[in-house]
């Protein structure tokens, strides 16, 4: 069967780290197990080396009302009023796979920070920092299993 | 009235997504009833605090108690790099089982919420929610309109069964239904975000960060406070973030717990939004309220019902809707045909005029009663009513009256026909009203009213005639109603009678064809009856059936009718020519206003020369020895005392408890039946009004006033009256 793939636009994230001129694009892959409920809502987002919030890369589910249950992401991101800008989609179903290409600057790579990602699926349990996965260059291409719903994440540099 | 048209467009259009979302809902509905008996209860006095420190003690790793609206509670805990969930007995902290939610319900509840679709479904749905609670509403108002009024309400339900199983299990769950349709759309609100339910921001909370470990459950002050049975979740602090804090949400609101002081670092109390869905919740889904699910599921189940006697209901009275040929404008025609028919069975009557008078050379023009109008060539005029209810207009005519009152009177004359039930009070009120109306307002007629009862194509066949004379021209009305599935019967023995005035009577019995189960499928088998009920004959000329009351029921195993032949009588001759082992073409048709139901209260029966007879299916079928009282008039002991012998019998055996005859014509005879009942007076009154007795009649028109009338000179001292016991459902008459 054919999953269909979600791809974002490319995204500046709005980062609290001066952009250089450099800067690369990431795709960042994240496959959901059959874990047998409805649409999973996901939030994408990056903490810095001391686990603060350093932006958001993509939220996926329609109802806004529902964020509150990404609950690690919505904790970290409250001081952040652009943290929904351009960056939201439909949730993701149980088996699928979602994709977001985005542009990051260097200075972001090897420098301790995470791509996380919390998960909430209607009447099922929530998964705060369902996966952490370091940012370095070497990790292009590694893929990392989440705790509850996450089957793979990984992401690729170019 | 745009009642009608509301509640039949709204219930066919939204009907069919109701009926699935109902059946959807009685089968979620039993959720909340099973686990009632088997999730394990927590005790009042049980605080969350106990539950935490059992849980933290039994589950490793526990992340997050649920209390889940069926009443089970589950832990969520994270071991070893391995998410579980597990049931657990909050009284022991046991832990019952893995928890998985059921892939069936699952699928069940995104059917009942969003027809599996998405946003669109969850819009469909709410549509249906509004369109129930509109039905249920102008449901209301027509079932008030049918019973004659608010007081009424409560009172028998009248019509055919179909009509009757709408109404009656419409009043017994229409407040049920209305209750969790506007319940659903509070709760579709809020789910499409049209109702806030609680902030968007929580606080800014943190565990200060201190030297001391994490103090256990079962010393923070906000957990010791709750109850298990308030809490609604339960987050444990995370192990590897040292500012996370306890989280707790319960049915009041949430709070937040420092992990290592105890302090309650913040508490929100619930919106009232919040606690108004929760009701919302509480009252459409029944969890956590088991004999109200109960009953949830019965109202869902009973949508089905709704939507197929509604749409019968509809289809009956599309049926019936006018086909006119030849139809001419009002100007072109000197005959004007104007119709009230609450259902659409009146027009059927109509149509016949309409033939014949078009066939006479009339050019007739027929429509609506509240068209009333005369043109420049009108000659004459007919108002063919229905009255709907307890003696009300049709919805569509309800504003005839105020329309006939401002017409210009001319010098068309302007004739009447009513149609109605004698088992209402006010048979043919609404005709009797136009009469009225007419008259007073100086319109000639050709006849004066005439009630038709139960759509009698004899009755209307006699009124033609005299038509026919007052016109000066013969008529022939052809009306036909349409005839149900016949079943052949065989005659097996008749009992003759000489009769008192010359006109025989005899009692016949058939067999009860046993029916194969293709046929009774197929509706091809008499189906089941019982005493009181209408036996159809149709003549061999296939002209129009005639009706017989039933002296015995299915559970006799036999068919039994008493006819007397009159002369002429087309149907009662060819019965009465009927020998042992011919067949005739029959069917039934229930009569359910006057057959009994199984009672152990005093019965009164009346009854008058072949009246007797459904009134001797009664006492033949009395095996629960209630007591049953006959007052039977006749007119000679030894020409016409039809089941005179069995009558002994039943006596000897109790199925009778007393037996009152009047023969007329008898030397000391005793008079009229009505002499009878005067006679046993004091009785009749006790047995009606302490005893609670249920009367039957069963006789001829004049008869049955008569009747009546003695009975309310009997009651008059007790404040009781017919109409009273009619009122109650006691009292019911079968006349002819």
């Amino acid at each position: 069967m054919k999953k269909p793939l979600l791809t974002a636009l490319a995204i500046a994230c709005a980062l609290a780290v001066p952009i250089l001129a450099q800067s690369r694009e990431i795709t960042i892959t994240t496959q959901l197990k059959n874990y047998g409920g409805g649409g999973a809502y996901l939030a994408l987002y990056l903490s810095d080396a001391k686990g603060a919030y350093a932006g958001t890369l993509w939220v996926a589910g329609g109802k806004t009302k529902y964020y509150k249950h990404l609950t690690d992401w919505n904790r970290l991101s409250a001081g952040d009023a652009k943290r929904l800008a351009g960056v939201t989609g439909a949730s993701v179903g149980a088996g699928r796979t979602l994709k977001v290409t985005a542009d990051l600057a260097d200075a972001l790579i090897d420098a301790g920070y995470e791509i996380r990602i919390d998960a909430a699926v209607e009447d099922m349990r929530e998964s705060p920092s369902e996966v952490r996965l370091p940012l370095t260059a070497a990790g292009s291409g590694k893929a990392q299993t989440g705790k509850q719903y996450v089957q793979s994440l990984s992401y690729q540099l170019k | 009235m745009v009642w009608r048209q509301l509640h039949r467009w709204i219930g066919l259009v939204a009907g069919a997504v109701a009926v699935v979302l109902g059946i959807t809902g009685a089968v979620l509905a039993l959720e909340p009833v099973q686990s009632a008996w088997q999730s394990p209860a927590a005790a009042r006095s049980l605080s969350v605090a106990q539950l935490a420190d059992r849980v933290a003690a039994v589950v490793p790793g526990a992340e997050e108690i649920r209390r889940l609206p069926s009443g089970d509670t589950v832990v969520y805990a994270f071991d070893h790099g391995e998410p579980r969930a597990s049931r657990i007995d909050p009284q022991s902290g046991q832990v019952l089982g893995a928890w998985e939610p059921s892939a069936t319900l699952r699928w069940l509840r995104n059917l009942h919420r969003k027809l599996l679709l998405g946003d669109i479904g969850r819009l469909v749905a709410a549509g249906a929610a509004l369109a129930m609670a509109l039905l249920c509403i102008t449901g209301l108002v027509l079932l008030q309109r049918r019973q004659g009024g608010w007081r009424k309400l409560g009172n028998r339900v009248r019509g055919s069964p179909m009509q009757r199983l709408h109404c009656a299990a419409g009043r017994a769950l229409l407040a049920v239904l209305l209750v969790s349709s506007l319940a659903a759309l509070n709760l579709s609100a809020a789910s499409f975000g049209l109702v806030q339910l609680d902030g968007d921001t929580e606080p800014e909370v943190a565990s200060r960060s201190a030297s001391t470990g994490d103090l256990a459950p079962a010393e923070l002050a906000l957990l010791q406070q709750t109850a298990v049975r308030d809490l609604r979740k339960l987050n444990f602090p995370s192990a590897d973030d040292p500012g996370d804090t306890w989280h707790i949400s319960t049915a009041q609101g949430q709070g937040w717990i420092d992990r290592h002081d105890g302090q309650t670092l913040a508490w929100q109390p619930a919106s009232t939004a919040q606690r108004i869905n929760d009701w919302a919740l509480l009252l459409h889904t029944g969890e956590g309220a088991w004999p109200w699910a109960l009953v949830l599921g019965a109202s869902g189940l009973s949508i089905a019902l709704f939507w197929g006697t509604g749409l019968m209901l509809w289809w009956q009275a599309r049926r019936l809707q006018p086909r006119l040929a030849g139809n001419r404008p009002l100007p072109e025609a000197d005959t004007l045909i104007f119709v009230a028919s609450e259902n659409g069975s009146t027009w059927g009557f109509a149509q016949a005029l309409h033939a014949a008078l078009t066939q006479a050379g009339h050019p007739v023009h027929a429509s609506t009663l509240e068209h009333f109008a005369t043109g420049a060539r009108t000659r004459q005029v007919f108002v063919l009513a229905a009255t709907y209810g307890d003696g009300q207009a049709p919805a569509h005519a309800a504003r005839a009256l105020q329309r006939i009152a401002q017409a210009p009177v001319t010098s068309a004359t302007v004739t009447v026909l009513g149609f109605g039930d004698r088992q209402f009070q006010g048979f043919c009120a609404f005709a009797g009203a136009l009469e009225s109306a007419l008259r007073a307002r100086g319109w000639p007629s050709l006849l004066p009213l005439a009630r038709i009862h139960q759509q009698s194509a004899q009755e209307f066949a006699l009124w033609g005639e005299r038509l026919g004379k007052a016109l000066g021209e013969p008529l022939a009305l052809q009306y036909r109603p349409s005839i149900p599935r016949t079943t052949a019967l065989t005659l097996v023995s008749r009992q003759d009678y000489p009769g008192a005035v010359g006109e025989p009577a005899a009692i016949l019995r058939f067999a009860w064809p046993k029916a194969s189960w293709a046929q009774r499928l197929g509706g091809r088998a008499l189906g089941a009856f019982a005493a009181g009920d209408l036996l159809g004959v149709l003549p061999p000329d296939g002209a129009v059936p005639r009706l017989y009351s039933l002296a015995s029921s299915a559970h006799d195993g036999f068919i039994e009718i008493c006819v007397r032949r009159h002369a002429g009588g087309l149907c009662s001759g060819y019965l009465h020519a009927l020998q042992p082992g011919e067949r005739i073409a029959a069917f039934i048709r229930p009569n359910p206003g006057f057959t009994l139901q199984a009672t152990r209260r005093p019965v009164m029966l009346i009854g008058a020369g072949t009246g007797v007879a459904p009134l001797a299916g009664f006492i033949r079928g009395n095996t629960q020895r209630a007591p049953m009282h006959l007052y039977y008039g006749t007119r000679d002991p030894a020409l016409d005392y039809y089941f005179g012998a069995e009558l002994q019998t039943w006596l000897q055996e109790q199925r009778l408890a007393s037996l009152h005859t009047a023969f007329s014509r008898a030397e000391s005879g005793g008079g009229h039946v009505q002499d009878a009942l005067q006679r046993d007076a004091t009785r009749l009154q006790s047995l009606i009004h302490q005893g609670g007795a249920i009367v039957r009649v069963c006789g001829s028109q004049a008869m049955a006033r008569a009747v009546a009338q003695t009975l309310d000179a009997i009651l008059a001292g007790m404040g009781l009256s017919v109409q009273q016991l009619k009122a109650q459902g006691r009292y019911a008459e079968d006349t002819f």
